[in-house]
């Protein structure tokens, strides 16, 4: 079966062009399993979605009506290894900037999982508790962690979230 | 999230002492890490934690812990030197037997653990942890200037753990020695076939509670070609610290700094058997600490807590969670010495200091992680039944 597009891949811009090819195919490769999986609800909720990536590795998937999706990218699931267990925040759980909302515990360390922005926790994906190896196959997708109702959509456009190309570029600099 | 483990280890290794087994590591797709000073593996590409604990439990897996220190100790005065800083009676230990043991301060603290075979009643050769090689020489030639006639020298060179079910009948092919005639604690020199000039030191031990072996190659090209012909059969794999924390975790197995410390003596860390029997009088013992470690003994009543372990469900304890009484959820009644999910039995496993009475197994505890209390109980070490070589 042919994989499905992913979103995001957005075309190179000339500066990195000018790296040269193994750099360009790095990037679209590592921007294309860090884009979300379109088949997924964190996707699918509108036919508009936004996505952003912190400097901790959560990402961010906002819709119009101020719904958002929290999860962690796949550079992240990588690093942890198996996940042996995944903590979900409670609905109704009032957050801001940075509180943390959940862990993903691996054998060796557990990690906490920090919301990118204030809300309201609407759901939390109970789907983990039973099947944590979600975060490992689809860490933007069925792995999401929380749903929450974003209260200041000004935050959204906070210059610490990178799009998928700052994202890239950071992990680069990362490694 | 916090990528603590990735960004801690993503910098620095090139400034690292390698081990002779380094470039095979490298060729394996290890993940290096920064221990104690060296270039270690953590995992290998190819094999999750959990792929790489199963796969120890099921065939071979190998380790290079060539980063630990050896040591050789000589001399008429070797015994009785060693028995001034460990409560080990190596008097009556059999030569070519090894026996687990601890260097103690004077206040009965572990200053290490480390592993003792006599190979003579003037010879002794011991393994120690990688973490305290300066402290444990400087202690050493401290503690030996008080015995004329003993010598102690450190050498390095790799030094291999085999572990596995399949560990003999893979080493057997490479050995004349007959290996069903060592058992559990027991060594002997034998050369490994077209691989060593000399005969190398092979220990039947190893720190997973599967069956397995410990060798030491001194030469460091021979260690290298013999490790990488191991590695070419198919029953075995190269496994990193992680799995080797999380099989020697569902062994009961202590690791320093953590079941173990300065300011614990053996008696709280539940290690009495280290503390020879012959050795329990005031005549009998003369090692350091031991007025504390006797009376600890001799009134268990008086030890207010002890190592034992913790199981779990849900998010796993770790190193540090605080304990508090069932009963009485403000009061702390103990500290995780180190904790983790057991791929072997699921859920999850782990060590902890514990106050009186808390201590038995079946204990309702409540431990907090992530600011939550949540539920566990005491449990029996170990977890995961060792599997030694022992004879009928």
């Amino acid at each position: 079966m042919l994989a499905p597009l992913r979103i995001a891949v957005r075309p190179m811009r000339p500066v990195a062009a000018a790296l040269g090819s193994r750099i360009l195919r790095f990037n679209s490769t590592v921007a294309q399993a860090n884009s979300l999986n379109p088949s997924a609800v964190p996707f699918k909720f509108s036919d508009s979605v936004t996505v952003r990536y912190t400097r901790e590795h959560e990402w961010l998937a906002s819709h119009p009506d101020g719904t958002a999706f929290v999860g962690i990218t796949k550079y992240a699931a990588d690093a942890l290894g198996d996940a042996t267990f995944v903590e979900v925040p409670e609905v109704g759980d009032s957050v801001q900037v940075g509180d943390s909302i959940g862990s993903v515990e691996s054998v060796k360390s557990a990690s906490e999982i920090y919301t990118p922005v204030d809300g309201e926790i609407l759901e939390a994906n109970d789907e983990l508790t039973s099947n944590p190896a979600l975060i490992n196959s689809d860490p933007l997708g069925e792995g999401w962690i929380a749903k929450l109702k974003v209260t200041d959509p000004d935050q959204l456009l906070d210059a610490e979230l990178f799009d998928i190309d700052a994202y890239v570029k950071f992990l680069q600099e990362e490694s | 999230m916090m990528m603590r483990s990735c960004r801690r280890y993503s910098t620095g290794v090139e400034a690292l002492i390698k081990t002779p087994l380094y470039s095979l590591h490298v060729e394996h797709g290890a993940t290096l890490v920064p221990y104690a000073g060296f270039a270690m593996p953590v995992l290998y590409k190819g094999q999750s934690h959990i792929e790489s604990h199963n796969w120890t439990r099921s065939k071979v897996g190998i380790f290079d812990v060539s980063h630990m220190l050896q040591h050789r100790v000589k001399g008429n005065s070797a015994a009785e030197f060693l028995q001034k800083i460990t409560p080990s009676d190596l008097k009556a230990l059999e030569p070519f037997t090894s026996t687990l043991s601890v260097l103690l301060n004077d206040q009965g603290g572990v200053i290490d653990d480390c592993i003792i075979t006599k190979h003579d009643e003037n010879e002794f050769y011991i393994v120690t942890n990688a973490g305290c090689r300066d402290k444990d020489t400087a202690f050493i030639k401290e503690e030996i200037s008080q015995f004329g006639n003993a010598s102690h020298e450190n050498f390095e060179g790799t030094l291999l753990a085999i572990q596995g079910p399949q560990a003999a009948e893979t080493l057997q092919k490479f050995t004349k020695l007959d290996l069903t005639k060592l058992y559990f604690g027991n060594s002997a020199f034998a050369k490994l076939e077209g691989f060593t000039n000399d005969a190398i030191h092979i220990a039947r031990s190893g720190y997973t509670g599967e069956d397995g072996f410990e060798l030491s190659i001194p030469v460091d090209h021979e260690g290298l070609e013999f490790t990488k012909a191991l590695l070419e059969l198919e029953q075995i794999k190269p496994i990193g610290l992680a799995a080797r924390d999380s099989l020697r975790l569902e062994a009961g197995m202590c690791l320093y700094g953590h079941e173990l410390n300065e300011q614990t003596t053996p008696v709280e860390s539940s290690l009495n058997w280290l503390i020879a029997k012959s050795r329990r009088t005031p005549e009998t013992a003369g090692f350091n600490g031991s007025d504390r470690i006797l009376s600890q003994i001799q009134n268990p009543k008086s030890v207010s807590f002890k190592r034992v372990g913790i199981q779990s469900k849900g998010p796993s304890p770790r190193e540090g969670n605080k304990i508090y009484s069932y009963e009485e959820p403000d009061k702390q009644i103990g500290v995780v010495c180190s904790g983790s999910p057991s791929p072997t039995l699921g859920g999850n496993v782990g060590q902890a200091f514990i106050h009186k009475p808390h201590q038995k197994s079946g204990t309702k505890i409540l431990i907090e992680i992530r600011n939550k209390k949540r539920e566990a109980h005491v449990a029996k070490l170990p977890f995961v039944a060792p599997k030694f070589y022992k004879p009928e």
